[in-house]
């Protein structure tokens, strides 16, 4: 860890993320992805984003993964700014990670090399970042498919090895959008049970992005999002709902 | 898998591409071997011909030809008295058509002087006498132009006779045919003229007392300019102009090479948009990018040097071996000029990576989530 990025051993209850009035304009204002949206997430919570197409979903997986920058408002990291962060290639690099929908595999290296791509700025040696790459995948099932390439692989198999990869710089916090939106059932029950045991196991915050209402009720919170606002949080409903 | 392995892979991936780029440049680098060792080549040449006539100053008037003036030969009189001259030696030297070859060397040498000595015949004998009308051959002025001793040859309206065939010891002397001064002075209507005087100096002059030598000479010469064997050629106006040439069309040639590597990488830049946007979404620093592109263009600019010294090299000995260029010259392949023109084409790699490079750091990392 570096002093640019906050650091990640904390107690599980300690805020993660804690946005306020977050707002995310594109074409100079013309299209309002985010128009005000207020959440933390605790250490180890598995939250689901739902929402239709368009709701800002995505906008603002990118602002918790600090691949652009809110508008207006504040997003906290626990408890720093991330739109401050002097680096913010270093918080990606070391406190996320990320899992797409279409898997985003990088075609010309293998699932073993891959797995190593996010290891680069970890300064660990060739055959460090080797050894863990292998062993991730062994965790994920794939200890058998270590040399092959992604064309070779079924969607099931190129999303665990997404997972594998998004494991590989030991972050705490797996941001991942639609895992399950490229796979059949079968897969996509096997990647969810994955990522539940991830989240129960190691204890880790996941925030997944889905339009599956069945994988939206495996998460512990669940944030539906409509017209770039959250419509509902799950949490606060419980909240409510006991007092 | 090390950074290097993920830099060699980018280029790997789109063979065609990258062997055309490579061709491409390569082209460039084996202009710049092959003109730039023949220009140097010919330097080298002549400054071992003078070497093998055994001349220590070159009075001669390199102006803008490429065989010096012609001046008269009562000029020797003037530098004779002068002091460290041992001897002199007066020469008419031309490039004429001769028979097959479009271009020979033609060294015609005053009956009896000291650049004679050093021809070893390998095959004949000398002439008799100055007027005889036969020429001796350089070994490989003899296979160009299939002679032997005894066979006709022409030399402008003028037909004489092989009378021998020596190892000249050095290319220019090897690819000349060689007659006495009266003999081409007479074919050639240019009676009492030379166009190079060849002094030998006394045993034991030094160089500073040679180079004193050829500022007296200028004095007293103002028809021709004194320079030591060695930097004669060098300095004519005439091989400037080559140099400024080979250059020119070796740099034209290395300027088609960087556009040919930057379009190459700066489609790689676009085409790997979304890889780059991956990886930057994955945590690698905008840097590593910058030095991905970098390594992989500077990897291209040396494999394509490699590759073009080797063609030049390949190609340069083809040339030397042509009937129309053999024997005028031998092209300097040193190891320096090879290192020097794989360098120009690391160079000429990383700079053309530097805009493609910069154009991968400003992509966003957020278009990773789309597509």
């Amino acid at each position: 860890m570096t002093s640019s990025t906050p650091s990640s051993a904390s107690p599980p209850s300690q805020v993660v993320y804690e946005a306020a009035n977050l707002k995310r304009e594109f074409d100079d204002g013309k299209v309002q992805a985010l128009r005000g949206v207020d959440f933390s997430i605790l250490a180890g919570e598995f939250v689901a984003i739902t929402g239709p197409s368009g709701c800002g979903k995505t906008t603002l997986l990118q602002i918790l993964g600090a691949l652009i920058k809110p508008s207006s408002g504040s997003l906290l990291y626990r408890g720093n700014s991330l739109a401050d962060l002097p680096d913010p290639s270093e918080y990606r690099a070391r406190e996320i990670g990320f899992i797409f929908q279409s898997f985003h595999l990088l075609p010309t290296y293998t699932t073993l090399e891959n797995v190593q791509m996010p290891m680069f700025e970890m300064g660990w040696s060739a055959s460090e970042r080797r050894d863990r790459a292998a062993e991730l995948l062994k965790s994920v099932g794939l200890g058998h498919r270590l040399d092959q390439f992604p064309a070779k692989l079924s969607g099931g198999e190129r999303q665990r090895v997404a997972i594998a990869r998004s494991l590989a710089n030991g972050c705490s916090v797996l941001l991942a959008d639609e895992p399950t939106g490229n796979l059949d059932s079968e897969n996509a029950e096997r990647v969810m049970e994955l990522l539940v045991n991830l989240h129960t196991d190691k204890h880790m915050t996941l925030v997944l992005i889905t339009h599956d209402q069945g994988i939206a009720g495996t998460a512990s919170r669940t944030l539906r999002m409509k017209d770039g606002r959250v419509l509902s949080d799950s949490a606060l409903t419980t909240t409510l709902a006991a007092s | 898998m090390t950074f290097l392995t993920v830099v060699a892979r980018g280029l790997i991936r789109r063979p065609v591409r990258t062997g055309l780029t490579l061709l491409g440049i390569s082209i460039g680098i084996a202009a710049v071997v092959a003109l730039v060792g023949i220009s140097r080549g010919f330097e080298s040449s002549w400054a071992s011909g003078m070497k093998a006539r055994g001349t220590d100053v070159v009075v001669s008037n390199l102006s803008s030809a490429l065989t010096p003036k012609p001046f008269e030969d009562k000029v020797r009189e003037r530098i004779t008295p002068l002091p460290h001259v041992a001897a002199t030696c007066t020469i008419l030297v031309d490039l004429m058509g001769i028979e097959s070859s479009s271009m020979m060397f033609v060294s015609a040498r005053e009956w009896g002087g000291f650049s004679w000595e050093n021809l070893k015949l390998t095959a004949g004998r000398m002439p008799k006498d100055a007027m005889e009308p036969v020429v001796i051959l350089g070994r490989t002025a003899a296979e160009v132009l299939s002679k032997k001793i005894g066979d006709p040859i022409q030399i402008e309206t003028r037909e004489l006779t092989v009378a021998g065939i020596i190892d000249g010891g050095a290319i220019v002397e090897d690819g000349s045919v060689i007659l006495s001064l009266p003999l081409l002075q007479e074919i050639t209507g240019n009676q009492g003229k030379i166009n190079i005087i060849d002094v030998r100096v006394t045993p034991g002059t030094t160089e500073a007392e040679v180079k004193t030598l050829c500022q007296e000479i200028n004095k007293v010469v103002p028809e021709g300019k004194a320079m030591p064997a060695g930097d004669n050629i060098g300095n004519s106006q005439a091989y400037k102009f080559i140099r400024a040439m080979s250059w020119g069309t070796s740099l034209l040639a290395v300027l088609v090479g960087v556009l040919g590597v930057m379009n190459t990488m700066l489609m790689t830049v676009f085409e790997r948009t979304q890889e780059i946007c991956i990886l930057l979404a994955l945590g690698w620093k905008r840097s590593r990018i910058v030095r991905l592109i970098l390594w992989e263009s500077a990897l291209l600019g040396f494999s394509g040097g490699v590759v073009g010294v080797i063609i030049g090299g390949i190609g340069v000995k083809l040339l030397e071996h042509t009937p129309a260029i053999r024997g005028l010259l031998e092209a300097d392949l040193s190891p320096q000029l090879m290192l020097m023109s794989v360098l120009i084409s690391l160079v000429v790699g990383v700079i053309s990576g530097l805009y493609p490079a910069w154009r991968s750091s400003r992509l966003p990392p957020g278009q990773a989530l789309h597509g």
